[in-house]
């Protein structure tokens, strides 16, 4: 009954390519998700009734059928209309979409926070509808949305976990193969849980101030 | 013989595959419940030590992944604790420990939420501390956690689907099953998450209406 943990450093250099390929994964599909997201909460925003409703119903799914059934059903099921993609990229395929629900909902509220006032003072200067929107509408609700999309993205990190059972390596993966190694779980999977909740921790802070960086000008209201 | 067909039994395999995630979500929802409340409470008695600890533990199952919780209590406690442990008793310790660590927050947050003087004219009229959190903090801290809690019940619910990567015979993994046998993982993992969405959005309902109830002394009646 004594943790040991001289044992795993030999191991160190191989689970560091794990977190390395967790890594990855979380900036691809954090990237991804914020593509979608974006465009599904333009769609849930937009004045198009068929648009709209469509783009609910995506977010609904998304949100309510567990992350793992979403991945077999990309793993499995893509092969099978003769898509050949590898575990790396069904994962970030599948993480995008799944974190685009989340995304989506973020990004949504932050438009709709937008002041009318200002969108209408735009119209007014003369600048066209697209103008209008990747000038002054999104860049104020991502801003406005970066906490909530932190939480998200943290969440991003945790469920890429899962993708070590579609045979993808990353940082539990690797672990797993270790603790079948040493004949040690314990110790493997302990050390694996506080690096995870560190990462998350860090992440955290990271958010926090790239958030007060960009609404430094907002003044208290944000705090 | 070959048995790639779906069949009338398939059917019953996933009422029974539904039957044990449901179950084993309705079991840990109530374990969480309590672990949680009970947490809550020693933190509004502001017990010494055991407030940071329980703090600290709740802070590190929030911020990991489930499925390397599951791993450490599957994998890990047997090995270190010299203790038999079946996949169901693991998925039944990790899902109740995480759900208990979010119902924690949630229910510390609604104890915040209930204003100072209350709490000080209870005190004045000599009412224990007991009597305060029976009488006046849980009734109202209820009534502000139902919707949180619904949307983590929602979650919790998404969260069961992982136990099947240790070999619990939930809906998840009857789905891997019909699916390595009939090799049709579009309708499987279809049919699955069709089910999971039903589930999920049953909670949300059976929530609302809670809160309704909860909330209806509050509700504006005219004049």
């Amino acid at each position: 009954m004594r943790i040991d943990l001289s044992l795993l450093v030999p191991y160190l250099p191989f689970m560091l390519e794990g977190a390395l390929l967790t890594a990855q994964v979380c900036v691809l599909a954090l990237l991804g998700s914020l593509i979608v997201g974006a465009l599904m909460a333009v769609a849930r925003t937009s004045a198009n009734t068929l648009l709209r409703r469509a783009a609910s119903i995506y977010a609904d799914l998304f949100r309510n059928v567990p992350f793992i059934v979403q991945l077999f059903f990309f793993y499995y099921g893509l092969p099978e209309i003769g898509i050949y993609i590898d575990a790396f990229t069904t994962g970030v395929v599948a993480l995008s979409i799944a974190g685009g629900a989340f995304t989506s909902d973020v990004i949504r509220s932050g438009i709709l926070a937008i002041e009318p006032g200002i969108i209408e003072a735009a119209q007014v200067s003369g600048l066209s509808k697209t103008k209008v929107f990747s000038k002054i509408v999104l860049p104020v609700a991502l801003r406005t949305s970066v906490r909530p999309m932190g939480s998200v993205f943290i969440n991003l990190i945790l469920t890429s976990s899962i993708l070590s059972t579609i045979t993808l390596n990353e940082l539990t993966g690797t672990a797993k193969i270790v603790a079948s190694d040493t004949f040690k779980p314990f110790e493997v999977y302990v050390v694996l849980l506080i690096a995870y909740a560190t990462l998350t921790y860090l992440v955290s802070l990271l958010i926090a101030a790239l958030h007060r960086r960009l609404n430094r000008d907002l003044g208290e209201a944000v705090r | 013989m070959r048995y790639t067909e779906f069949t009338p039994f398939d059917i019953v395999l996933l009422a029974q595959g539904l039957g044990v995630s449901v179950g084993l979500f309705l079991a840990t929802t109530v374990i969480g419940l309590l672990i949680g409340t009970l947490w809550a409470v020693v933190r509004f008695y502001r017990v010494p030590v055991l407030t940071q600890v329980i703090t600290f533990v709740a802070e590190l199952l929030k911020n990991s992944p489930v499925l390397v919780q599951l791993f450490l209590v599957f994998f890990g406690f047997p090995a270190f604790f010299h203790i038999n442990l079946g996949p169901v008793e693991a998925a039944v310790i990790t899902l109740s420990g995480n759900t208990a660590a979010f119902v924690y927050v949630i229910a510390v947050s609604a104890i915040e939420s209930i204003g100072r003087d209350q709490i000080e004219a209870a005190r004045a009229f000599g009412l224990t501390k007991w009597q305060v959190l029976r009488h006046i903090i849980a009734p109202q801290a209820m009534a502000f956690a139902i919707g949180p809690l619904t949307g983590l019940l929602v979650n919790q619910l998404q969260v069961t689907s992982l136990i099947s990567v240790i070999g619990v015979m939930d809906l998840t993994k009857i789905g891997n099953i019909l699916n390595l046998r009939t090799l049709k993982p579009f309708i499987v993992w279809a049919v699955v998450g069709v089910l999971y969405y039903l589930a999920a959005k049953l909670i949300a309902y059976a929530g609302a209406t809670l809160e309704r109830r909860l909330r209806a002394h509050t509700a504006w009646k005219g004049l």
